[in-house]
């Protein structure tokens, strides 16, 4: 027997390593696809440099005449986590069911717990470097002084992560195939954050504000607002959207438990095809 | 003990029974294929033993665990491996880094240049996953499946969609693993991957098992008739010393479990009346008349049923 602990499911720190390096492989997976890399990372650079240097110098009545740069870098913020976490995360989980690795992963000694460990890392690693990157643009490109609650900002981009990861977890499960992962995923992930304020931001009592304020999106702009920029008479603990999303990501992994599948949900083609002319040539032999 | 050991097997879904009452042993260091077409329960059986999905009824011992139990399917993972009918590889890793993730899975691993090797990837070594033609891709696939130095490998119809030369390839590296001594067991639809590479096959058709045996006596193709074939110039058929039945092409045929006894009076006969005989074979069953016999491609209206009873 292989096993130093055949008793046991948890093997203390050796399991640990299988887990750091599970995550180690994850990266290396990640910034090895140079589109994947450039879609996830790039974009939240791209889009805060895109309308920074456009609308950023411009004031918003919707945020008491305050200037729209110190909008758009903690909305890249919240955006970076939501891309990696939510968006790149779904659309990852379904081509791998897809194509047979979660099976595979299943069928290896990997325990599911590392596994699922490695790919949450991996989306929180990519989540925190999109975080640096906007911070630092921010303060030296566009003179937004780094956030003024810096434990606030922690504790809502870790709930944040949770929450999207959740999400992701979950919104995989209710994608059919392959084809669609990306697509179906994508067009949402950015219609959600047209309506959430992402790139102007909404009125509080907008009709717009209070539709999106069902959705998680809009509450991790604002909660990283809440705690970046300092407001009169606004808390720089955003309690009522760190609630909301944690509600969203309960829900999500409640989805994800209920659904769940480590086999492909479409036949492969070529396998269906076979099938068919087995079938067929049934139908022909006499009874 | 036997590395598998499956008795009184059932699995349905939605209604329809997948398998039904399937039993069957293998041996360790045993090669034994299911053969059958597709949709025969052949992939629910392997993926029950892999653990991967549960039974509704049967007693299964794999490598002396029950697959279906949560507390020991680590340890069972530890010394099985899986090549899968999905080619299932990140495609921006190399294939060394793919080969030495997973090895790192195992506690006792073969070394990552030795599986390079087995299965000629060592060329390949630092190329992308993605890079590579789809044979090599399967190749691959094969070195992930054996790079955890498994006792029991489990191969899912491990060369469908190979050229006929990478067929050849695989069947050498399994041939090779069994030589030290892993058990195999693989699904396929192919005859000739049954008989070059198992020990026993068991055919299977509509999730029951229908025959069982080696593979040159399967269905009794070792002791059943054998087909004589042959032509004649014109005229001298009238002679013949047994019965035949002249068939389309002008070829006559004799049907016999007695060839010896029909071949001997055929050449006498024909030395005797200086009789030219001409392209004269003795043909066997071969494996796919069996099969095609006993998953019910028979033309002769039988059932898969009545044949499964002999």
């Amino acid at each position: 027997m292989g096993g130093q602990n055949p008793s046991r499911r948890f093997r203390g720190v050796g399991d640990l390593k299988l887990a750091a390096r599970q995550v180690y492989y994850e990266q290396l997976n990640f910034w090895l696809n140079p589109i994947g890399a450039v879609f996830t990372v790039g974009f939240s650079v791209v889009f805060l440099v895109l309308v920074g240097s456009t609308a950023g110098h411009q004031h918003s009545s919707a945020i008491g005449g305050a200037l729209l740069i110190g909008y758009y870098v903690p909305g890249f913020i919240a955006y970076g986590v939501m891309a990696a976490c939510f968006n790149m995360l779904t659309i990852n989980l379904v081509v791998r069911r897809e194509m047979g690795l979660l099976k595979r992963v299943r069928l290896s000694p990997l325990p599911t717990w590392a596994m699922m460990a490695a790919v949450s890392v991996n989306a929180l690693i990519i989540s925190a470097v999109q975080v640096v990157l906007v911070l630092l643009i921010g303060r030296f490109g566009y003179n937004v002084p780094f956030p003024h609650n810096l434990p606030a900002l922690v504790v809502v981009l870790v709930v944040g992560a949770a929450s999207f990861t959740a999400l992701g977890l979950g919104v995989s499960t209710l994608i059919p195939n392959q084809e669609a992962g990306a697509p179906v995923t994508s067009i949402v992930f950015f219609v959600l954050l047209f309506l959430s304020g992402l790139w102007f931001p909404l009125a509080a009592n907008s009709g717009l504000a209070k539709f999106s304020s069902y959705l998680p999106v809009r509450h991790m702009i604002v909660a990283v607002y809440d705690a970046s920029i300092a407001q009169k008479g606004v808390s720089s603990w955003p309690w009522h959207d760190l609630f909301v999303m944690a509600i969203w990501g309960v829900g999500a992994v409640l989805v994800a438990a209920r659904r769940w599948s480590w086999a492909p949900r479409q036949a492969r083609r070529g396998r269906a095809r076979g099938f068919s002319s087995f079938a067929m040539k049934s139908r022909h032999r006499p009874a | 003990m036997p590395a598998v050991s499956v008795d009184h097997l059932a699995k349905s879904y939605q209604g329809t029974e997948a398998v039904r009452d399937v039993a069957f042993e293998v041996n360790e260091g045993e090669v034994f294929a299911l053969l059958g077409p597709n949709g025969a329960g052949k992939t629910t059986i392997i993926e029950i033993l892999e653990g991967f999905r549960k039974r509704d009824h049967g007693h299964v011992v794999v490598l002396g665990y029950d697959p279906a139990d949560a507390a020991t399917s680590r340890q069972l993972r530890e010394r099985m491996g899986v090549v899968l009918q999905e080619l299932a590889v990140e495609p921006f890793l190399s294939v060394r880094q793919a080969l030495t993730r997973n090895a790192g899975y195992y506690p006792n691993p073969r070394s990552v240049d030795e599986v390079l090797e087995l299965v000629g990837l060592a060329e390949k070594a630092d190329d992308r996953v993605k890079s590579l033609s789809g044979g090599q891709q399967r190749r691959l696939d094969l070195g992930l499946g054996i790079v955890g130095n498994p006792d029991l490998l489990f191969l899912d119809e491990p060369t469908t969609g190979f050229d006929p030369s990478a067929r050849r390839g695989a069947w050498e590296v399994v041939r090779a693993l069994t030589g030290g001594g892993t058990t195999v067991v693989l699904t396929t639809h192919y005859m000739d991957e049954a008989e070059a590479l198992a020990d026993r096959v068991a055919v299977i058709n509509a999730g029951r098992i229908v025959a069982e045996g080696a593979p040159e006596s399967l269905g009794g193709r070792d002791v059943g008739e054998s087909t004589i074939r042959f032509r004649l110039p014109a005229g001298a058929a009238s002679t013949l010393p047994v019965p035949a039945t002249v068939l389309n092409n002008g070829v006559y045929e004799i049907k016999t479990d007695k060839e010896i006894e029909v071949l001997a009076a055929l050449t006498n006969w024909a030395l005797r009346e200086n009789v030219e005989v001409v392209g004269l074979t003795v043909e066997r069953l071969t494996l796919e008349d069996v099969y095609l016999r006993l998953t019910g491609f028979q033309s002769d209206g039988e059932t898969s049923l009545a044949i499964g009873n002999m």
